[in-house]
């Protein structure tokens, strides 16, 4: 007696390779969706602010010397004022990758790209 | 048919269930943020159209201008401090009027622990002011003269005082209101899903949309923990509640070894000292907010039977001693670890 396999013609395993090639890579596209990348901004070992970088937005950054001026966008996170005096920070220009890192050491101001492949465990805080 | 069809016709489906699944829109959401009500509003709001979006966030900004300018007791035109400036009360707006008559169900139903006449005790101790100080027992003999739940009534929108000199605060529950109101105007404008954030007093719109690899869900939300800076109490789950919390450690001093913070019992004129925190889960921003307070004074056990008479609230408190009492309900919004 035959096997089913006997009634597979070449073309046939033409399409289901194709077809399973397909899916397999469809598996990793879905996988391989945009993780939620943050930046988290730190003085010290404090956290002064933490946001998602696709939410354009800008903020004032308290430190030693003034205020620092972040500014994300879809570019990613740049620091556009510093009260520092080289303003090397500026010139470092955007940060976008995880990994990526901004500093003002005169203001004490550090920038990073974190990646958050996790939810944060809430929202919001009520407090 | 031959068997080698179904296992096509399947591995098609996986293929177009798998690019479906991806190419699905993502929902818009906007964050935005401005120093109002003295403290930070934040208004999130999700869905499509960014434009729409904006729009609705705008407008909702606006509102909440609008009733800070009616409500703040540091506005000298204000509809508050027009009434502490008057002998026997005055006309109000309709807003107005509505803030006070909830506060004025509140603290009738808790007799007293909430209190729309503390203005002359929140200047004695000096809170909004750089240097707090404690109050001599004189001082807040004559700050709490004439208040209470009686001091103030309402008849449409006319407010009449007991007494020329009670100073109205609705400090304890305007900015409730004001988050209620900026909902209502994203909901007018569409919005399905949006937070409201008041420096931590806050309303929780529908359920949190759709982003990056996380579907629609609840609202997760953590509630500080009060004497842990960094830590988390617990964190509930909800859509279409406001949830407030009140603590003894958001504004404080310490004066010889003692500490004294911001909520304050009518009756003593010092510092509650029933709780460390409490957290109301409730249908809106400005009944959480004047519960939070009131159950706060009351402590554990008389507040958990003020909550009995609202049926659209639920409470967590934190007691002095540390342990946790819930209302019966409080469970239905705990996120299971």
């Amino acid at each position: 007696m035959k096997t089913p396999w006997h009634f597979m013609t070449a073309g046939d395993w033409l399409v289901v390779l194709f077809l399973l090639t397909a899916a397999l890579a469809g598996i990793a596209w879905v996988a391989a969706a945009p993780e939620g990348t943050r930046v988290v901004v730190t003085s010290g070992e404090q956290t002064l602010f933490i946001a998602p970088l696709d939410q354009p937005r800008s903020v004032d950054l308290d430190g030693p010397l003034g205020q620092t001026h972040l500014v994300i966008d879809e570019q990613g996170v740049r620091i556009t004022r510093s009260p520092c005096p080289r303003k090397i920070c500026i010139s470092m220009g955007t940060a976008r990758h995880r990994g990526d890192l901004l500093a003002c050491v005169p203001n004490r101001i550090l920038v990073h790209i974190d990646s958050s492949a996790e939810e944060a465990p809430y929202d919001l805080l009520s407090r | 048919m031959p068997w080698n069809r179904p296992l096509i016709i399947g591995l098609l489906v996986v293929l177009l269930a798998l690019t479906w699944w991806r190419l699905q829109p993502e929902d818009e959401e906007i964050r935005r943020s401005q120093l109002m009500m003295g403290t930070v509003v934040e208004i999130m709001a999700g869905g499509q159209g960014f434009d729409k979006l904006d729009a609705a966030v705008d407008a909702a900004f606006a509102e909440m201008a609008r009733l800070d300018k009616l409500l703040s007791s540091h506005n000298p035109d204000s509809d508050v401090s027009r009434l502490s400036q008057s002998d026997h009360g005055g006309d109000v707006a309709a807003a107005t009027a509505e803030v006070i008559a909830l506060g004025l169900e509140v603290a009738q139903r808790s007799d007293g622990a909430f209190d729309l006449t503390l203005g002359r005790l929140k200047s004695l101790w000096g809170f909004d002011q750089e240097t707090p100080t404690v109050p001599n027992r004189d001082a807040l003999a004559t700050a709490l003269a004439g208040i209470g739940p009686e001091a103030l009534s309402l008849e449409g929108q006319q407010v009449n005082k007991r007494a020329p000199q009670l100073q109205v605060d609705l400090g304890g529950i305007a900015k409730g209101y004001a988050v209620d109101r900026a909902i209502a105007v994203l909901k007018q404008y569409g919005v399905t899903s949006a937070a409201v954030n008041a420096g931590g007093d806050m309303y929780l719109l529908g359920q949190r949309s759709r982003r990056a690899k996380h579907p629609e869900r609840f609202w997760r939300i953590g509630l500080q923990h009060p004497r842990q800076k960094d830590a988390v109490l617990e964190t509930v789950q909800v859509r279409d509640r406001a949830v407030v919390t009140s603590g003894d450690y958001e504004r404080f001093f310490e004066q010889d070894g003692i500490r004294y913070h911001h909520i304050f019992d009518p009756q003593s004129g010092l510092p509650a000292r029933g709780c460390q925190s409490v957290t109301i889960i409730a249908d809106s921003v400005a009944l959480g907010d004047a519960l939070a307070t009131a159950v706060f004074v009351l402590g554990p056990q008389a507040g958990l039977l003020l909550l009995t008479q609202y049926p659209q609230a639920e409470g967590l408190i934190v007691a002095t001693d540390g342990s946790l009492h819930t209302s019966p309900g409080w469970a239905a919004y705990q996120v299971t670890p």
